[in-house]
């Protein structure tokens, strides 16, 4: 090695990390993330306290990481070298042909049964029938598109499970979703179901309520035409780290028309709509169903009948608008946000019926449905 | 902090290198300390004050050694000491709660357990300092009179944490005189980014590869191909992880001009298990040769006590890289393939084939590692029966899992060789100027990258 070269590779070495350094210092730091949907680590504050307890150092690294110049560049890069390395698995979502399918963890701590004893102790108290469905997720029912082997949770023998439940009458969207599996059912880039998907779902909650001859068929809806409803990249985009496929576009069929939506977000309601249009302009695209996640939203139809309680996470968002048409009141909670017994709030609203309508994925894994039995 | 890290790449390590080049020769010292100190202090504030006393202790013990050189009873008074400090030191932080759990299995004793975060690399820093007082008592090196140079020394933030043991004679002479040429500097550097290319992209691809097989093995559907595809991605991975962090400590030391011993020489090559441990984590295997066989006698003393001398220092290996009975176990297994290599297989093998001694040699090291990764011996013993037999031979996720790691293990595999080197050394002056700066790129934009999406970056030496 001649002086010459040697301080070439030296400098190039220094200039690569002092480099990156510099344009750290240089970017100004971001709020959140917009590609991952979070919210992104800021600089901690200083205080002898933290600095003893090591959440100072923790805080500054993870500011690092956050704040990391070209941060989408870096994990796409990583998702393309693990793709030439021969791997179809990209941080637990699998790369199925063009499209990302989340897999499904076994459960941890027996949390799926102590749920189903949740959902099942509702239904003792509540004066009102209580129905669920669980919404078997895309490695569910496209399990033939997995890669050869790869490992998924049994979701059906599990909703097999929660529809033998006492008590509880089962919403069975596993028939319908499995009929139509060739169909675009879920989206290639976000755990959801699309809008056809919950149609399905709907038609089936309709069926299970026994008011299926009311559900409406596929051909009465139009596609409306809404700008910036595609380029749709969704949770599984980001989790992955791929980012070549093509995005996905988000349909709205059910006109937003004659339906009174209150939002309760901050403790009182507010008067929202049952899309939230601006959201399109963001990333997190799905939210524009509802304006997304929320603690509670009551749809009222002054031409509908009956009152139902659903209990539920972010699914129904999409498959709500459907709801809409046919009951005077849906009342959507979420048992995250929303800490009030789901009985008691039946009971005082005048509810028909409480319907529990989860992903299979997200029921397994809520602490939270213990409110279920205040 | 550990070097595998954003925050030390991009900000702690360019901003050091600055620091330490900027600053006249005579106050480097100086600087590696603080620096050092700082680099320590990252993750364990308050541990900050152990690493003050044992600098402190083990400077005035150097210096007290060398006054009583005369009176060697004091002299050897003080060595011991020092070793009696520092075993303390070590004993009280990793080994307090499990001595205190065991002991309280016996009936009517009950000792309280402290729980307490063990201060980071004190399995080696403790060594170090061990060996400079003894040293200096074996009139190996001089005694170190400038407290400075001396926490430089016991500090050095390249091998802090997870070695190599540098002994103190090693470094003696370039902790008080040394120059780094920029091929000093370039070297360093390559050597630098090899080692975290090794951990960053080959140990956590086959860590992750290892907790398949443990969630396998978790939800009792392991096979018998798994759970031998989880001992070799344990020993991969511990391997790549260890050496990858050892080259980065060696190519550290380079940029700030030391030379450090080498603390790997491609162990899975080996022909037999002693010959292994001459070349896996050779900075340990000859302190303890040095600084416990030796001293015990050795081999010197008749057969009787060559065994005792064999199954003492076997005992100390295991029982340094963790305070478990599955650690103890995994030492004194070696103990006994290297007492057996010697007086039971000795003629064997020396008439035996080279590829089945490797065969041999592979299979004692890797179920050997199903012993160390493994801390509750249950687990351990119903994982290494199905390895050999109690269990189905092969299952779906099996195949999935073999063509999903399936490129990544050949590299694994072929990065134990001296493949790559011999290959290096085939291409001609040439190419490797153009290859070499391709290669430390493609190195640290693969590695940070890796980094940045970081969801799975383990620090294998938490508990050394």
């Amino acid at each position: 090695m001649t002086t010459r070269y040697s301080r070439f590779l030296s400098a190039f070495f220094c200039l690569f990390l002092a480099g990156l350094l510099a344009w750290h210092v240089v970017l100004p730091d971001r709020e959140r993330s917009s590609v991952e949907n979070r919210t992104l680590a800021q600089f901690p504050e200083f205080s002898w306290k933290t600095l003893k307890d090591g959440s100072f150092t923790r805080g500054v690294e993870d500011y690092f990481a956050d704040q990391f110049p070209l941060r989408d560049q870096w994990t796409g890069l990583k998702a393309r070298t693990e793709q030439l390395l021969g791997k179809r698995e990209f941080n637990g979502v699998y790369l199925c042909g063009h499209s990302l399918v989340s897999k499904v963890a076994p459960p941890q701590d027996g949390l799926e049964e102590k749920n189903l004893g949740y959902v099942s102790r509702l239904a003792g108290k509540a004066g009102v029938p209580v129905y669920l469905g669980l919404i078997p997720s895309a490695a569910e029912i496209h399990r033939d598109r997995l890669p050869k082997g790869a490992e998924s949770w049994d979701q059906a023998a599990f909703i097999a499970r929660g529809a033998e439940l006492e008590g509880v009458e089962p919403i069975d969207f596993l028939t319908p979703l499995a009929a139509h599996a060739g169909e675009d059912i879920f989206y290639r880039t976000d755990h959801h179901w699309t809008t056809l998907g919950a149609y399905y779902g709907y038609a089936a909650l309709m069926e299970a309520l026994g008011r299926g001859e009311e559900a409406l068929g596929q051909e009465t809806f139009e596609r409306l035409t809404v700008p910036h409803s595609d380029a749709f990249q969704g949770t599984l985009y980001s989790q992955s780290g791929i980012h070549w496929l093509p995005p996905d576009s988000i349909e709205f069929w059910v006109p937003d028309e004659g339906f009174e939506v209150a939002s309760w977000r901050d403790g009182s309601p507010k008067k929202a709509a049952l899309y939230d249009l601006a959201k399109l302009q963001t990333k997190d695209k799905y939210s524009a169903f509802l304006g997304g996640n929320q603690p509670l939203c009551v749809i009222k139809n002054p031409e509908g009948t009956g009152k139902l309680l659903v209990i539920r996470d972010s699914y129904a968002d999409s498959m709500a608008p459907f709801l809409a048409l046919h009951f005077k009141e849906v009342h959507l909670l979420d048992p995250r946000y929303y800490r009030y017994s789901a009985a008691k709030y039946a009971e005082e609203n005048g509810l028909d019926a409480i319907a529990v309508v989860y992903s299979v994925p997200n029921f397994i894994t809520d602490r939270n449905l213990v409110l279920l039995i205040q | 902090m550990v070097f595998s890290s954003l925050t030390f790449l991009f900000g702690y390590l360019p901003l050091t290198l600055a620091l330490y080049f900027l600053t006249p020769l005579r106050r480097r010292n100086f600087v590696l300390l603080a620096a050092s100190l700082f680099f320590y202090g990252w993750g364990e504030p308050v541990y900050v004050g152990v690493m003050f006393l044992s600098v402190f202790i083990d400077y005035t013990h150097g210096l007290l050694v060398e006054r009583f050189r005369q009176r060697d009873r004091l002299a050897r008074w003080f060595v011991g000491q020092s070793v009696v400090f520092n075993l303390l030191l070590l004993g009280f932080f990793k080994y307090w709660d499990f001595l205190a759990a065991n002991l309280s299995l016996l009936p009517g004793v009950s000792v309280p357990q402290l729980g307490l975060p063990l201060p980071l690399g004190i399995s080696f820093f403790t060594f170090q300092t061990m060996s400079y007082t003894i040293d200096v008592y074996r009139r190996d090196a001089p005694v170190q009179r400038n407290v400075i140079d001396f926490g430089a020394y016991v500090t050095l933030f390249p091998q802090l944490i997870a070695g190599p043991i540098v002994k103190y004679k090693t470094v003696a002479a370039e902790l008080v005189h040394r120059t780094v040429t920029s091929r000093d500097f370039a070297e360093g550097a390559c050597r630098f980014t090899a080692g975290l290319a090794k951990k960053v992209l080959l140990a956590n691809a086959a860590g992750a590869l290892w907790e398949s097989c443990q969630a396998s093995q978790n939800a009792g559907a392991l096979t018998v191909a798994g759970g031998w595809t989880g001992l070799f991605a344990f020993g991969f991975q511990i391997y790549f992880d260890f050496s990858g962090y050892s080259d980065m400590a060696v190519g550290l030391g380079r940029i700030l001009g030391f030379r450090f011993d080498e603390n790997f020489d491609h162990p899975y090559l080996s022909t037999s298990v002693g010959e292994f441990w001459r070349r896996w984590h050779m900075s340990l295997t000859s302190w303890f040769r040095e600084y416990l066989y030796f001293p015990l006698g050795g081999s010197r003393a008749g057969r009787a006590r060559t065994l005792r001398n064999l199954l003492v220092v076997w005992f100390c290996t295991g029982f340094w890289h963790g305070a478990s009975w599955n650690f103890i176990l995994w030492g004194l297994y070696f103990g006994l393939w290297i007492i057996l290599e010697r007086f039971v297989f000795q003629g064997l093998l020396s008439r035996t084939p080279v590829w089945v001694k490797r065969v041999y040699t592979l299979l004692v090291v890797f179920v050997g590692w199903g012993i160390f990764a493994m801390e509750d011996l249950g687990v351990c013993g119903r994982y290494l029966a199905v390895c050999f037999g109690g269990g189905p031979l092969w299952s779906a996720p099996d195949g999935y899992r073999l063509r999903s790691w399936a490129l990544i293990l050949l590299l694994l595999a072929l990065g134990s060789t001296t493949l790559a080197a011999d290959l290096w050394k085939k291409v001609p002056e040439q190419g490797r100027r153009v290859l070499a700066p391709v290669l430390m790129a493609l190195g640290l934009i693969v590695s940070t990258a890796y980094l940045v999406d970081g969801s799975y970056n383990p620090f294998l030496y938490f508990r050394f």
